[in-house]
Order: C-alpha cells, then sequence, then structure tokens
C-alpha cells in the first residue's frame, strides 16, 4: 500500500469502529432492562457484537499507524479524550423507548450491510477479510430488527405511535449516514473502500420500501450535522460512563 | 390473573450433522419467525449447532409411558378437541432417562395427535421411553440450511471466559478471613 494512503485509511476505519462503538454501548445500557428475557439476551449479543466489530476495525487501524494492535483498542476506548472521537450524532442519541433502540439499530444495520457489500470487494486484502467476518453478523442484526420494526409498526396503536415517534426523530440524523467518512475519497479512487454517498442511495430505497411496509412514514429531512468533530450534548455524560471504570485503575487487569 | 406473557415455544437443537436433535429448552415470542431468532439468542451464543426447530408448546402433545397405559378417557377427549381427518406426519420425540433432553426419534404418518403417539409407539417400541412427544410437521419452523453461516457461525469464533475462570468466590472468601484481597504474587 502506498504510505500516503495508511493514514486515511486509518482515520476512515476510526470512523467506522466509533459508530459501532457507541451504538453498541448505547445498546448495551438495555441489558436487564429489555421488555422480555430473550429479546435482553438477543439485544446484549448485537451490542456486543457491535463492539467486537469496532475492536476489529481498531485493530486494522493500529497495524496501519504503528500501534500495538493489542493495547490500541483500549486505548482508543477508554483514554481517548471526548473530542477526539468521530462517530456521528445519530448513534449518540439516549436509547429512547424499545421502538426507537430497534428502529436506530435497524436503521444503521441497513446502512452497514450497503457499505459491507463494498468492503468485501476492497483490494486491501485484511480489510475485505474482515468485513466478510462482520457481514456474517450483520444479516442476523438485520434479520432481527426488521422483525421488530415490522411487527411494532404493524402491531398495536401504541406500538405504532411510538415507531412512528422514533422514526421522525431519528430520520434527519439518519441522513447524517451518507456523509463521506474521513479519508473517504482517496480510499475510494483505490478500490479500497465503497463511496459512502452510493451506499447511502442504495440505503433510501431500500428503507424507505421496507418503512412503508411497516405502515410508517418517512417525511422530507434536513440532513442532521455531518461533522464527526461535532457531538451531541449527550456525549460527554456518555463517553464519562465508559471510561470511568478503566481510568479509575488504568492497567488493571480482569 | 391472565397470562400476559407472550406464547411459549420448545426449541429443538442439532449440535452436528448426523446427530439427533435434543430438546434445548423453550423461549417465549410474539410469534413462530421470533421464536426462531430467539431460540438462537438464548441456545446458540456458545455451543455448536448445525439445525434448530421451534415449535408451539400449544402444537405438542406429549404423554409419560405411565399415562400411556391408562389414557383412554383423555386421548378421546384430545381427540375431539382436535379433530383432524387428514393424515398428515408427526415428528417423534423421546424422553430416554430423567436426566436425558428428549431426542429426535422419527416421523410416523397419523390423522390425530392420539393415532400419532400410537403409531409412535409402536414404531419405536424398541426404544425405552420415558415420557413421548408428538407433534405435526406442519407447526415446526425449521432453521434453513442456506442460513447456517448467519445463524450459527459467529458464536463458533467467540472467544469467553468460563465462569470458572472469574475466582469470586475465592478472591471473597479472602476478604471475608482477612479483610483485605491478597495481591497476586
Amino acid at each position: 500500500m502506498k504510505q500516503a494512503l495508511q493514514k486515511p485509511l486509518a482515520q476512515y476505519l476510526i470512523a467506522l469502529a466509533d459508530d459501532e462503538l457507541i451504538l453498541g454501548h448505547r445498546n448495551s445500557e438495555w441489558t436487564g432492562h429489555a421488555p422480555i428475557l430473550e429479546e435482553d439476551i438477543a439485544f446484549a449479543n448485537i451490542a456486543l457484537d457491535e463492539i467486537g466489530h469496532a475492536r476489529l476495525w481498531y485493530e486494522l487501524a493500529a497495524e496501519l499507524s504503528d500501534e500495538d494492535k493489542r493495547t490500541f483498542p483500549d486505548k482508543q476506548v477508554f483514554f481517548r479524550p471526548e473530542q477526539e472521537f468521530c462517530c456521528l450524532q445519530f448513534v449518540e442519541l439516549p436509547k429512547g423507548d424499545w421502538a426507537f433502540s430497534m428502529l436506530r439499530q435497524y436503521l444503521f444495520d441497513a446502512l452497514e450491510a450497503q457499505r459491507l457489500k463494498g468492503l468485501i470487494k476492497s483490494k486491501q486484502k485484511p480489510l475485505a477479510d474482515v468485513a466478510a467476518k462482520i457481514n456474517n453478523e450483520e444479516i442476523y442484526h438485520l434479520r432481527h430488527t426488521r422483525a421488530w420494526v415490522r411487527r411494532l409498526g404493524l402491531g398495536s396503536k401504541e406500538s405504532q405511535r411510538r415507531m412512528q415517534a422514533a422514526l421522525d426523530e431519528l430520520w434527519p440524523y439518519a441522513q447524517a449516514l451518507g456523509a463521506r467518512l474521513p479519508g473517504e475519497l482517496e480510499l475510494v479512487e483505490e478500490g479500497f473502500v465503497p463511496s459512502s454517498s452510493k451506499a447511502f442511495g442504495l440505503w433510501k430505497k431500500e428503507v424507505s420500501a421496507f418503512l412503508k411496509e411497516a405502515d410508517l412514514k418517512t417525511q422530507e429531512a434536513k440532513v442532521h450535522e455531518v461533522d464527526r468533530a461535532v457531538h451531541s450534548e449527550y456525549f460527554e455524560v456518555l463517553v464519562k460512563d465508559m471510561q470511568e471504570v478503566a481510568q479509575t485503575e488504568p492497567g488493571a487487569s480482569w | 390473573m391472565s397470562d400476559t406473557q407472550f406464547p411459549r415455544f420448545m426449541v429443538f437443537q442439532q449440535a452436528g450433522e448426523g446427530e439427533p436433535l435434543l430438546h434445548n429448552g423453550t423461549v417465549h415470542a410474539p410469534d413462530i419467525e421470533m421464536a426462531l431468532l430467539n431460540a438462537r439468542d438464548v441456545f446458540v451464543r456458545r455451543p455448536d449447532a448445525v439445525a434448530l426447530w421451534v415449535v408451539p408448546v400449544d402444537a405438542i402433545y406429549s404423554q409419560t409411558r405411565e399415562e400411556l397405559t391408562q389414557t383412554i378417557a383423555r386421548s378421546a377427549k384430545h381427540d375431539e378437541a382436535i379433530p383432524n381427518p387428514e393424515l398428515e406426519d408427526y415428528y417423534v420425540f423421546g424422553k430416554l432417562s430423567q436426566q436425558a433432553q428428549a431426542t429426535h426419534l422419527g416421523k410416523v404418518n397419523a390423522n390425530s395427535p392420539q393415532a400419532a403417539m400410537n403409531a409412535a409407539v409402536e414404531k419405536f417400541s424398541d426404544r425405552k421411553v420415558l415420557r413421548w412427544y408428538v407433534f405435526p410437521a406442519s407447526a415446526v419452523l425449521k432453521s434453513k440450511p442456506g442460513e447456517a453461516d448467519p445463524m450459527f457461525a459467529p458464536a463458533r469464533d467467540k472467544t469467553y471466559k468460563d465462569q470458572a475462570e472469574y475466582p469470586v468466590v475465592t478472591m471473597m472468601r479472602q476478604i471475608r478471613a482477612t479483610g483485605h484481597l491478597e495481591e497476586d504474587k
């Protein structure tokens, strides 16, 4: 790989990882609180999967940045200042009710599925390998979240109302999923990664049709903040919470 | 008080090709498709599996060996409750020891749960069954072979710690005895 591409690719991977990490962290807040035991286990698994995917992307980024693959993920997650994270506000928003969390996970999974299609074909072999591994779990996530969105959308009056409210709130934030990732421009030219706007176009088509089937209406929405350096008001507390234990005793082993 | 829980589904799991399906437990779910997803999440995160079946508990007709010998009245009532003149396939499972999970024995063709039960007892008379289970093949939802990868592969290479690897009990004993935890040497 060209030397000049290492840095953009590392940045790109860290952005992917940050989205997965923060979404996984948010979803982990349901552990012990989901509507039924079975779903508690299922959603905790999905949260754990997302955090696992973040780890895989951080490890790849470490190899490109002369960092130690074993310590880099923890360093990124537990010891990085809040301002240096580059996740979207979409994943930062509080978990809300069950409808909100399910819908967010679905919208995220559906975009990830489109992006992974391209990443699997990446000319960067290690990247393609990790993408294939992640894709296997994502197929399942999508099946799970689609099942919930459809059932809540077509369920009772109350579940439909909550689902529609969740969609109204999430839709503007979700538009930022199509924004270019850091470093993306050069990487697309090299055939390393797919174009986000193309993935987003396919996402929008698929998601809109699916939501309509589930009796949910999308409205034309302005794109909410796409700058990954600008975080929501909720982010500071989230990071503090996530890092608290690790920072109490750095280097402790479990 | 009325039951506000979702319906229950029995979960059967096959650990490897050529091995019998075993009853693994029960999940709640709003419908059978969600039951299959829940079964995967609850039972196949760690251990290996190549196939999963879910069956609504209501579709399962079950009798112990003792019940079988003296249930003419009961079976008549059951037949009445579910009239079904058409012949159809029923799966047969049996519990072969007190500790064992119910295991897949085979299939019979019958026109009612009780007829299926009778046919099963005759067909598998060589097996020592403590409790029999029969249910129509049409009531089952099975994982599809084509989906095996996303369903089961991710669990296979997950690393995890066994409970025993967290020496919590030992640590708590130490703290109780000495008032503090001795540092690692």
